[in-house]
């Protein structure tokens, strides 16, 4: 053991690293444990211009309190592993991090197929594996995989970091597989590599960002030169368009960009052109000449590259309509593009459809009901049976108001919970949730072919087209047109019912 | 969705002077190169890998594969022998233009390939291997990486064949192994964030490697 002692520069602190306990390296710095692992010590390789270090003194300072010390802080410290203090080594010099450790369910617990035969057991749990359709088929071992309904998870919290940092003015620059650690175990996910925030005009960004997440208009003026005023560098925008690329990515296996069209015959060319100037939706609706080729696809590519199969659109309304604007309207539009929380509402939103998959070996487990044709998983094909319960909720500002649709619908299934921001629109469920609303205010059950919802906390409950009220304890039928008032206050809900029939 | 191939030739000196260590900390480090790349799921997509040896021939002992389906295969060298580096180049010419796809109206093609050559002496075959470098610069090579291994080894014809040329001081495991790891990021280089100022080409190598200027 060699400890090196490092102090503050900021306010004298005292830390220390195991010269010997090296945690890895990246093109910018190393990073050492502290000996009782309690954080880490990125150091960089380089020594710093001062401009740079005055934007690392802003990241552990002023931005860092600006997100950390205000209500729901705590939530803060899930979604981003943000650097906490500066300090300069002894001997080169060299400036470093404290920047807190990965928590344990970002490493692969189990890593891959047949006892492990990649090696990468105990190894972060880079994204990439989990975002190619070939990968997660042919190597990931299945412990590792979680379901849809935690990789919608994951993407709220991406969405929601990004939304954060964004709302302070500021750009991360470099959002990527790599720099954003999951867990589709827990739908946990953390936002990594923060020392490249960018201010604009006041932090101009280190890097143009990582190949699949640079921005169309970042890679179709990379010729220019950096103080030219039409060369596009990284900032919120360009953010927005690597958010959208994750989002897409985790949910269906497979790039927006990536599809068979060639623009020259050099490589290099190719990629510039295809993820720049004439970068195309692989989905787009008009012009089909970026779809993926099928012709050399493998078994394990398969659904996901199939878009005919597995379209953007089992992704539900909400988020097809973000896919849209971010890929087709905004691809080359910047300002266009879809904003972190219209992904995060769009995405919370989207949670409210799923349907557990009712083949115990689908490994998906869980998809988006869609009642437009015959209700099926559709990654594995199986239907939907029975009766299914449909929720459209709708909301009034004032009593004297009458209810207007909120476009936003649940879909029920057995153990499925009603939570407060069902009952009032004005509360979401995100960070700002109190205790007392994250807990449920009733259930739904399927009891010998009988829909019921059972009120637990709901002390308004009124069944409106019965005319009865609805006590806390009691239980309710769902049939089809059924009208429930969850609560007669202001901005709370109106449910109607609709029952729809599967296979 | 498959992505574009991209090629990765290793070119290895297995000349009687490889006996002995050298030999087995280059094995070692070949198969760790491997272990390295398949654990990154950017390269695993993307980079296959082929070896070509040569002492007083050259051979393609591992065909162009996937870093997916590759066998590590046997590397053996002779008891004696010369050193015919120009044979070497000529092999890697003709596996380009046999494996290298390139792209056409309907198919996407490969990757500039990168080619890696390791020598621990100098080139017997001199007028083969001057003969070879114009041949060599003719193929659409992305990069070509020459590392001059131990003392014996000559810099100067490396040189000739290319600007990236670098010096392995000692032939033990400890520098194969920094030497693998450093090709390995090299190779994988290509998924990793970009500079705002220029852009990367190759990484920096590792302490133990010198640059020849």
């Amino acid at each position: 053991m060699s400890i090196i002692k490092v102090k503050s520069i900021v306010t004298g602190q005292e830390y220390q690293f195991d010269e010997n306990k090296h945690a890895g390296s990246g093109v910018m710095k190393d990073v050492f444990f502290d000996p009782k692992r309690n954080y880490v010590v990125q150091i960089y390789k380089s020594i710093q211009d001062a401009n740079s270090m005055e934007r690392l003194k802003n990241i552990v300072g002023k931005f860092r309190e600006n997100i950390f010390n205000q209500a729901g802080g705590e939530y803060w410290e899930s979604v981003y592993c943000w650097p906490t203090d500066i300090v300069t080594v002894p001997g080169k010099g060299l400036p470093a991090l404290i920047a807190p450790i990965y928590r344990k369910e970002f490493f692969f617990e189990f890593g891959s197929t047949n006892n492990d035969m990649l090696g990468i057991k105990g190894k972060d749990k880079e994204g990439k594996w989990f975002a190619t359709a070939h990968h997660r088929q042919r190597f990931l071992d299945e412990r590792e995989l979680g379901d849809w309904r935690k990789h919608l998870g994951l993407c709220i919290k991406i969405a929601r970091a990004v939304k954060r940092m964004h709302a302070a003015g500021l750009a991360h620059s470099d959002l990527s597989y790599r720099n954003v650690l999951i867990d589709p175990l827990s739908g946990g996910a953390s936002v990594i590599d923060i020392d490249g925030l960018v201010v604009p005009q006041r932090f101009p960004p280190d890097v143009i960002g990582t190949p699949d997440f640079i921005a169309p208009e970042v890679l179709r003026t990379l010729s220019l030169p950096i103080t030219d005023k039409n060369r596009s560098l990284p900032c919120i925008e360009t953010d927005r368009h690597a958010l959208a690329v994750l989002i897409y990515m985790y949910l269906l296996y497979r790039h927006p960009l990536r599809g068979g069209k060639i623009h020259d015959p050099d490589p290099g060319r190719d990629e510039e052109l295809h993820m720049g100037e004439k970068a195309l939706f692989i989905e787009h609706p008009s012009d089909k000449t970026n779809r993926p080729n099928l012709s050399g696809m493998r078994p394990t590519d398969l659904p996901f590259a199939d878009i005919g199969k597995i379209p953007s659109k089992i992704a539900g309304p909400y988020l097809q309509e973000l896919f849209q604007k971010a890929f087709i309207d905004g691809l080359h539009a910047p300002h266009l593009r879809p904003s972190a929380n219209d992904w995060e509402t769009a995405l919370v939103k989207t949670v409210d459809l799923i349907q557990p998959c009712t083949n115990p070996k689908c490994a998906q487990k869980w998809y988006v009901f869609d009642n437009s044709t015959t209700p099926a998983c559709p990654f594995c094909g199986t239907a939907y049976k029975g009766l299914l319960p449909v929720l459209n909720l709708y909301s009034r500002r004032r009593e004297a108001d009458n209810y207007r649709p909120d476009n936003h619908r649940l879909m029920v299934y057995t153990d499925q919970y009603l939570y407060p921001w069902h009952v009032n629109r004005l509360i979401a469920p995100n960070e700002r949730l109190t205790p007392e609303q994250k807990k449920p205010v009733g259930y739904f059950v399927l009891h010998q072919g009988t829909w019921w919802f059972i009120n637990q906390t709901l002390t308004a409950l009124k069944d409106i087209t019965n005319k009865c009220d609805v006590p806390p304890g009691s239980k309710v039928e769902l049939r089809d047109g059924l009208q429930l008032q969850l609560s007669p206050e202001d901005n709370c809900r109106l449910v109607q019912v609709q029952m729809v029939r599967g296979a | 969705m498959s992505a574009r191939r991209l090629p990765v030739y290793l070119v290895l000196d297995t000349s009687g002077s490889m006996r002995g260590e050298p030999i087995q900390a280059l094995k070692v480090g070949v198969q760790a190169l491997i272990s390295t790349l398949r654990q990154d799921p950017h390269a695993l997509e993307s980079v296959h890998l082929s070896i070509i040896t040569f002492d007083a021939k050259a051979r393609v002992i591992s065909p162009l594969q996937s870093l997916e389906d590759f066998q590590m295969p046997l590397i053996e060298c002779p008891q004696s022998g010369p050193t015919m580096t120009g044979a070497a180049l000529e092999m890697l010419c003709q596996c380009v233009d046999k494996d290298v796809q390139r792209t056409t109206a309907d198919h996407k093609g490969d990757w500039r390939p990168i080619a890696f050559l390791m020598t621990d002496g100098g080139p017997n075959d001199t007028a083969l291997y001057a003969q070879m470098i114009p041949e060599v610069q003719k193929r659409p090579f992305a990069s070509i990486i020459a590392c001059a291994a131990g003392a014996n080894a000559k810099v100067e014809p490396l040189r000739r064949l290319t600007s990236n040329v670098f010096n392995l001081e000692t032939m033990d495991g400890h520098s194969f192994a920094g030497l693998f790891q450093w090709v390995s990021s090299t190779v994988s280089s290509g998924n990793r964030s970009m500079g705002a100022t220029s852009s990367i080409t190759l990484p920096p190598p590792p302490a133990e490697i010198q640059i020849v200027v």
